[in-house]
């Protein structure tokens, strides 16, 4: 027994030094892992994570996706075609080399024409006609139409330091010769499934960070990730699963950070087409008109779900119910559209009108591997529209990599999908999302049911076209306003995400889901 | 000894093709790679781009004849993700899950061994009763709630021993390895017991059965009636007979700890090849998923050369080459 009090001392004891030797130094535990050190090889958030605290961008944004200057300090148009960028004076690359707008330049082609990038940056330059330096701090572009957002779309490439990056491979990045950037933290060393190292920056242009040194570990497995929070293994874990958030909050030295991210879960409706493959009448067989295409017919689905029973019991809370794109902060949101209301009366009455008195037969589809409750939620989603006198022939969960794959070739009926919001204004996503598909001006490409609303593309031409940013925003919302009357989509929900750390930490809850160093520090 | 050899290897060339094909147009037939890689925010132009800088455009034979002539021609393919070879990825995180399968299958042998002769030359007994019962939680209980708990108990609860990841390398005899360093030690012993688990309780088993069978044949009565020590009896000439399913099942548990570690290893978040298959398939990474099961055939075809050379040093009745 004495013995047994002896070695638990001796544990505490160590534990105790150990952590006192450490208190400089954060370990983060994360579920995502990087592919490339390279920070223009993928725009993804699991590379977006170490790029970010390596390297910088023009701007950046804060916790609720507001634009912010970094790397330039201001911008301005001279004509609608002409930009003028100032950059940041006494910025310093790792390797002391300063800041100029030849790098600028170079990182901005860059961009462009990188090897077999699966998410290249080139979306994000090609609105660029010509660069110009017009000293070794200002930048003059011309943009080959007028583009208001054009800080929002160049603004986002990372700056790399065209001495270091012209003519390096991925592997240059990988080992670090080449990953030499302006960031908070200089990069140590990567050992891919396992860790990755970096130390502070000390000659870093903004606020000065808490640790000297920082390890990421990746652990993906969720209950592996919380296991190593509670036994001290790590500081700070991210993509904390909901239903451990009470455990981890009830936990002394423990504390969640929280916020309502920008992801909206949805509900796609084949809504296109004059004939949909899962959609039957009720006795199972093929329905020759769509019901899908009436408005009345969406909007009753809509009010059959009863959102907040869903985030509570399946979501344990972790989830805002959503009846348009982009949550209340990030510009473009309409704070007079709220989500739908459980309505079932409602929602019979027009399916009355709609001439489905009796209901007609559907299969939801969704993922089952893809966020928190996918699978369930749809599950939830079928009783309530068996509810309504729906005829539920199925509700069919599949992995994620099988699922994309038919959701994208229009195999489905109703299907669940997800769309994070990373961009300071709801442009980017209605554009994707709810725009009519169109190749040519770049509009609709994750629009998987091809819904097309012409008024809506026009408004959202207007709006997109306007130099005035407040004009513009208010354009948006009008665009939200008219498009979600018309049911495109049912929004489901927003879902909030959740970090966890030793209580002396703090942790910047961000909308875009960062997992990085830079928005930790000590407690105070 | 040679013609067994040239057999084996035109076998194994065979084999190799026909995975190569099986695997090929199985992996092209889930999912689209293009829609898992593709930042959702993609402009159609960028989508184009991307497919096409990957090949995906092509259609199915055109991809698998340029795979098979770049495999000819020693290149397996360049990960999706990655953008690196994907034979480098693999040999990269080799090491870290033969370290871990190799300690997992010490740990197996040196415990299980001694524990099943110990039942098996005592039958019924209550040492017996006791290592068969305790073996049988180590075939039942599912490989992942074993990780878990050893986590909960080590880690959470007592504190004693890292839950995640590998610990600190260390050189000796140029080899890089975890075992060299006192950190790398203690971040290996979690992941090595949860793995070994499984194969501990067969090799129990099967040493205990093996020697059950033996004890009674004529040759144990004859080197008993010689007057040889109970000692030299079991350790040199029961042993020797009991080796031979031994070998026969550790060759191919070998085989599949390497390949298949996946669980272990994505509890205790171990750089090895499982995590990279599974995290690989998930991502519909094919280059890499054909590459690594190309890697897997080989080396099953390996061990299974190597276990049937053994055979024949440890049963002299077993000759090779001669089954023709």
């Amino acid at each position: 027994m004495k013995s047994m009090k002896f070695l638990l001392a001796g544990v505490a004891a160590t534990v105790f030094t150990m952590g006192a030797a450490q208190a400089a130094d954060l370990t983060i535990g994360s579920a995502t892992e990087p592919s490339a050190i390279d920070p223009q090889f993928s725009r993804t958030g699991n590379n977006q994570n170490i790029a970010q605290s390596v390297f910088d961008r023009l701007v950046q944004t804060d916790a609720a996706i507001n634009m912010e200057p970094a790397l330039a300090v201001s911008w301005a148009n001279t004509d609608p075609l002409t930009w003028q960028v100032k950059l940041r004076n006494g910025v310093k690359f790792h390797d002391g080399n300063p800041l100029t707008a030849e790098d600028v330049i170079f990182s901005l082609t860059r961009a462009k024409d990188i090897p077999n990038s699966p998410a290249p940056f080139s979306g994000n330059v090609a609105a660029i006609d010509s660069m110009k330096v017009i000293d070794n701090l200002t930048i003059e572009f011309k943009t080959k139409k007028p583009t208001p957002d054009f800080m929002e779309q160049i603004g986002f490439v990372y700056i790399v330091e065209k001495k270091v990056a012209e003519g390096a491979k991925i592997e240059d990045f990988n080992s670090g010769k080449a990953a030499i950037g302006t960031g908070a933290y200089k990069f140590k060393s990567w050992t891919p499934g396992d860790n990755l190292q970096l130390a502070r920056n000390d000659a870093f242009w903004g606020k000065k960070q808490d640790f000297d040194n920082v390890t990421i570990k990746f652990i993906s497995n969720d209950a592996s990730r919380v296991a190593a929070l509670r036994s001290g293994a790590v500081d700070l874990i991210d993509a904390v699963p909901p239903g451990d958030v009470k455990t981890i909050q009830g936990i002394s030295g423990l504390k969640v950070f929280s916020t309502a991210s920008s992801r909206l879960i949805y509900l796609a409706l084949d809504s296109a087409r004059d004939k949909s493959p899962f959609v039957t009448d009720k006795d199972g067989k093929p329905l020759e008109k769509n019901p899908l295409k009436d408005v009345k017919v969406r909007t009753a689905l809509s009010e059959l779900i009863n959102r907040q029973l869903i985030i509570d019991r399946i979501l344990d809370g972790s989830a805002e119910a959503a009846g348009q794109l982009v949550p209340n902060g990030v510009a473009g949101n309409d704070p007079s559209i709220k989500a739908v209301a459980f309505n079932a009366d409602d929602a019979k009455k027009l399916l009355a009108e709609a001439g489905y008195k009796d209901g007609f037969g559907i299969t939801i589809h969704t993922s089952n591997d893809r966020f928190p409750g996918d699978a369930e939620v749809a599950q939830a989603l079928g009783q309530m529209f068996a509810r309504g006198g729906l005829k539920v022939n199925g509700v069919v969960a599949q992995p994620y990599n099988v699922y994309t794959k038919g959701a994208s070739a229009g195999e489905f009926s109703a299907f669940i999908f997800s769309l994070g919001n990373s961009t300071p204004t709801s442009a980017t996503g209605l554009r994707n999302l709810l725009m009519s598909v169109n190749k040519d001006a770049g509009a609709g490409s994750f629009n998987r049911t091809k819904y097309s609303n012409p008024a809506f593309d026009q408004a959202m031409q207007t709006a997109t076209a306007e130099f005035d940013a407040k004009k513009r925003i208010e354009l948006l919302q009008k665009a939200t306003n008219m498009v979600f009357a018309d049911v495109p989509v049912i929004p489901l929900y927003w879902q909030k995400v959740h970090w966890a750390g030793k209580a002396n930490l703090t942790y910047v809850a961000n909308m875009t889901e960062d997992t990085t160093p830079v928005l930790a520090g000590t407690a105070k | 000894m040679t013609v067994f050899v040239i057999r084996r290897f035109m076998q194994s060339i065979a084999v190799l093709a026909v995975t190569a094909v099986i695997v090929f147009i199985g992996i092209y037939a889930i999912g689209d790679p293009a829609e898992m890689l593709i930042a959702p925010d993609a402009s159609p132009a960028e989508r184009a781009q991307v497919i096409a800088s990957l090949g995906l455009d092509k259609p199915l034979w055109e991809q698998f004849f340029t795979f098979v002539w770049n495999a000819l021609h020693g290149d397996l393919g360049r990960s999706f993700v990655f953008n690196r070879p994907s034979i480098s990825l693999i040999f990269e995180r080799l090491p870290a899950t033969l370290e871990l399968t190799l300690v997992g299958l010490f740990i197996a042998l040196v415990i299980g061994i001694p524990l099943g002769l110990l039942s098996g030359l005592k039958p019924n007994s209550a040492t017996d009763e006791v290592i068969m019962t305790g073996s049988i939680f180590g075939f039942s209980l599912p490989s992942f709630w074993q990780g878990m708990m050893l986590i909960m108990i080590f880690s959470v609860w007592l504190g004693w021993l890292p839950s995640t990841g590998r610990g600190q390398m260390g050189e000796f005899l140029g080899i890089h390895s975890s075992l060299f360093t006192l950190d790398g030690l203690t971040h290996l012993i979690l992941p090595a017991i949860n793995l070994s688990l499984f194969k501990l309780s067969l090799v129990i088993r099967l040493t205990r059965t093996g020697v059950r069978e033996t004890m009674p044949l004529d040759f144990v009565k004859f080197a008993r009636a010689k007057g040889l020590s109970e000692r030299r009896i079991v350790f040199v000439h029961v042993f020797k007979n009991i080796l031979i399913p031994l070998i026969t099942v550790i060759g191919l548990e070998l085989g599949s700890m390497l390949a298949f570690a996946v669980v272990t290893e994505t509890i205790f978040a171990w750089p090895g090849i499982g995590k990279l298959l599974i995290d690989s398939i998930m991502r519909l990474d094919r280059p890499v998923v054909v590459a690594y099961l190309l890697v897997i055939v080989s080396l099953f075809i390996f061990i299974n050369f190597v276990v049937d050379v053994l055979y024949s040093l440890v049963d002299p009745r077993v000759r090779l080459g001669e089954a023709s």
